[in-house]
């Protein structure tokens, strides 16, 4: 091999969703491909991130997986304490990603460097009328597998007018493919994940724009609907809601409950077991019945023509004219005393492919070439990054009706998805409302809160307002009485592109690699807002309608706390980062087209959520997947196949 | 890590679990079955000893003391439900309490604060988690450990009885 052969048909940097959906499709049409992974690799068995998961003191999104890099699993440690729950220093780690527990926390415990509330006030409104200095609040994982390892399994396709905001409503853009590609595009990533679902089922949604070509079918028949699904499904039977508050001409909406589409089994696929109902997709599925992108990493593997390299961070793709010509980066690992050593290696390809994750893609896009920064004539790399900025609202059923049966099942299997789509969207952003089977876990970290409540006396979940202590066969009914009637709603935002909400190097802080870390400026605007101002709205009109009582809470000043229209709200992160290289058909207003080829070096590719030039109302997974098999097939015809 | 310790006499063990028993409304055969490959209550007394020394062996006397008492009143006795200023071994049976709901050690007294419910020191075991008696008491499981077959969800749960409460009178022994 002469020198400047390329090593590899594709070198892809990254190991998640969109790296090795892309692996599997590149390794069967016969390319030689290597992933650089930056964390450790996938566990012969899952068994040891369950078991960090049971002896973790916060069941956080994080507590199952070791990529606090470099601090041994739980299992391995001779004596676990409490020391567990305090965040370790992103500055001493070769992979240190956002947590949960470090959000909201100066730099030696959040790795994403930005403002931090000051527990007494929430932030002014700007003259644009806009909230800044707010938190970004979602997390992800840097190890072999990606942040997908705990994805809800959510699997909506989005609506048709989601991809053209700008041509139906006049705001945000446009996405530069059609429906009818999506549509295939989609069935490809369903089938790839084995989503269970029912056309029919999805039919009712037609009125916001839901479609699919006649006769199609999902992989796998749908889960079934939990009790809480039927409670709630009962309870809004009728109801309307108004698009606008304030506006007494406004349109009214139906407000119905169907059953979500999901990429957990109904059915024994790909040899893997049906879903048991762990109540567990966050933050691990013990059984893997739902599935996670190590599924498509095996495929790809067993192509034979996928090579994995784990523990090997990228650090500048270096460019040359217009071609990327080389990957620098570094293999780390620990010596037998902890100590942090890296040998730094280069990879050429053909062609490469960057897919590491929203915010890691526009750092690393930054940090090449000097700093200078890399694919970035539009000056949108690390601009416009969004969530589906997230409102939670919870209640107890009446003790007069039959119990709501929350804590079993998939962690949320239906939801209201018939207010996502409407004229409103002028005007305000338009939501979908996650119905949860997890009772009041996430809102108060129940059942554990209401348990120290109901033993100590206190009042941590409002729902012990006398104080009581109690013991024996009292505390058992009194905690079943509470524990199986609650429910709660979780609001999805389609979030405002915002050139101000942003990802550049720290100047400051760096991690044990001595890389530069993730720096964030982020806030809410007025559409943003006005969408929360409706689905509080909505949230307790559906809770009166029930006849249950409404205990949702906000606070001032700490993370994800803001004001709005003299109202306080929380947000929470939905973990689905996206916006940070938009694609579009101009390459001055766009990173990537709409195959997501870097418009300015176009030998390579850059992929995952990062592309969505709006954040739209479906969850994200099945959508980047989706068009990771788009960017497939420009590679392959890239390569002459 | 402390060396071995002397295992604990069978009798103190057995008696911890009749205890907590009534301190938890569960049936003392759930807490410590005749057959018992897990051995929690063994697991947890001789933690709640590592913890508290011989203020565990103060508490299973006053115990004793009482053990023919219906379950409730001893409940009611030890936890001191009915007193404002619940005494240091009160505090200690509400640890009791949490660990076999929870599966974790809440240091005793220690109630959190800033709106946020205490910590523990650490989950005793996976064991521990995977047995927590709060998941019974809703009739459910453990989040991450479904005994449970496909669609369960979409069906009412079994009652209470079926999950090892001791909803009768008496009992418990």
């Amino acid at each position: 091999m002469s020198a400047n052969t390329p090593q590899y048909d594709v070198v892809i940097i990254g190991g998640g969703v969109s790296g090795n959906t892309l692996a599997w499709q590149l390794g069967l049409a016969g390319k030689k491909v290597l992933i650089l992974e930056a964390g450790v690799a996938v566990p012969d068995s899952r068994e040891e991130y369950m078991e960090n998961f049971y002896l973790a003191l916060a069941k956080t999104p994080e507590a199952p997986y070791p990529a606090i890099a470099g601090r041994k699993s739980v299992k391995d440690q001779t004596n676990p304490k409490q020391q567990d729950i305090v965040q370790p220093n992103p500055a001493n780690l070769a992979t240190p990603r956002a947590t949960v527990l470090g959000l909201g926390g100066k730099p030696d415990v959040s790795y994403l460097v930005q403002a931090q509330g000051n527990g007494t006030t929430n932030p002014p409104t700007d003259a644009k009328g806009n909230v800044r200095g707010l938190q970004f609040s979602s997390t992800y994982e840097r190890i072999g597998g990606g942040t997908s390892w705990h994805w809800l399994g959510t699997s909506l396709r989005e609506l048709e007018n989601d991809i053209q905001m700008k041509t139906k409503y006049g705001v945000f853009h446009d996405w530069p493919v059609t429906y009818t590609e999506m549509q295939q595009l989609w069935a490809m990533a369903e089938k790839a994940i084995g989503v269970a679902a029912s056309t029919e089922q999805q039919e009712p949604l037609e009125v916001v724009g839901l479609k699919y070509p006649p006769g199609y079918q999902y992989p796998m028949g749908p889960i079934p609907m939990s009790i809480v699904d039927q409670t709630v499904s009962t309870g809004v039977a009728g109801m309307q809601v108004p698009g606008m508050l304030d506006d007494d001409n406004s349109h009214m909406y139906d407000v119905f409950v169907t059953p979500t589409p999901q990429g957990r089994n109904s059915e024994p696929y790909q040899e893997r077991r049906v879903c048991a109902g762990n109540t567990n997709c966050i933050p691990i599925c013990p059984i893997q019945a739902k599935w996670d992108p190590t599924v498509t990493l095996g495929e790809a593997l067993d192509t034979g023509n996928v090579t994995i390299s784990y523990q090997s961070v990228a650090v500048n793709i270096a460019v040359e004219g217009k071609s990327v010509t080389r990957i620098d980066y570094l293999v780390w690992s620990r010596d037998a005393n902890g100590k942090l050593t890296s040998v730094k290696k280069s990879v050429t390809g053909k062609l490469y492919v960057l897919a590491a994750h929203a915010i890691e893609n526009a750092k690393l896009l930054l940090m090449s070439n000097n700093k200078k920064g890399i694919c970035n004539s539009s000056d949108q790399v690390g601009r416009n990054l969004m969530d589906h900025v997230l409102y939670l609202a919870w209640a107890l059923i009446s003790e007069n009706d039959d119990p709501i049966w929350g804590y079993r099942g998939p962690l949320a299997t239906s939801g209201i998805e018939s207010l996502r789509d409407g004229e409103f969207r002028k005007h305000r952003s338009s939501f979908r409302m996650e119905i949860g089977n997890e009772g009041w876990n996430f809102a108060v970290g129940d059942p554990y809160t209401s348990t120290m409540d109901f033993i100590q006396g206190t009042n941590v979940t409002q729902l012990n307002p006398t104080n009581e202590r109690l013991g024996g066969l009292a505390l058992v009914q009194k905690l079943n009485s509470l524990l199986t009637r609650q429910f709660r709603i979780g609001v999805m935002f389609d979030q405002a592109p915002l050139e101000e909400n942003r990802v550049t190097l720290d100047p400051t802080y760096t991690d044990g690699l001595g890389l530069p870390r993730p720096h964030i400026e982020y806030g809410l605007d007025p559409y943003t807002m006005e969408g929360f101002r409706v689905a509080k709205d909505v949230c307790t009109k559906v809770f009166q309608r029930m006849g249950a009582t409404e205990f949702t809470t906000t606070g001032v000043g700490g993370t994800g706390d803001f004001t709005y229209k003299g109202v306080n709200y929380h947000y929470y992160g939905a973990g689905h980062v996206m916006g940070t290289h938009r694609m579009g058909n101009n390459p001055k207003t766009s990173v990537v087209d709409a195959s997501q080829r870097s418009h300015d070096v176009p030998n390579l590719w850059i992929v995952g959520s990062g592309s969505f030039p709006t954040v739209a109302t479906a969850n994200p997974t099945l959508t980047l997947m989706a068009l990771a098999f788009k960017t497939a097939k420009s590679i392959l015809s890239s390569l002459g196949s | 890590m402390t060396d071995t310790p002397t295992p604990a006499p069978e009798a103190d063990v057995q008696d911890f679990a009749d205890m907590s028993a009534a301190l938890t409304g569960f049936l003392s055969s759930v807490l410590k079955p005749q057959l018992d490959p897990v051995g929690l209550a063994r697991t947890y007394y001789e933690f709640a000893l590592s913890q508290v020394g011989a203020q565990m062996s103060t508490l299973l006397t006053a115990y004793r003391a009482i053990k023919t008492q219906p379950p409730q009143t001893i409940a009611d006795t030890l936890l001191e439900t009915s007193s404002a200023t619940p005494s240091a071994q009160a505090l200690l049976c509400q640890s009791i309490v949490a660990m076999w709901y929870l599966g974790a050690w809440y240091i005793p007294g220690n109630q959190g604060g800033f709106g946020f419910p205490p910590t523990p020191l650490q989950v005793i075991s996976s064991e521990a988690y995977t047995n927590g008696l709060v998941w019974k008491v809703m009739q459910s499981h453990p989040m991450g450990f479904s005994p449970f077959t496909f669609g369960y969800w979409s069906q009412v749960p079994g009652p209470l009885s079926s999950f090892g409460v001791n909803t009768g009178n008496g009992g418990g022994q």
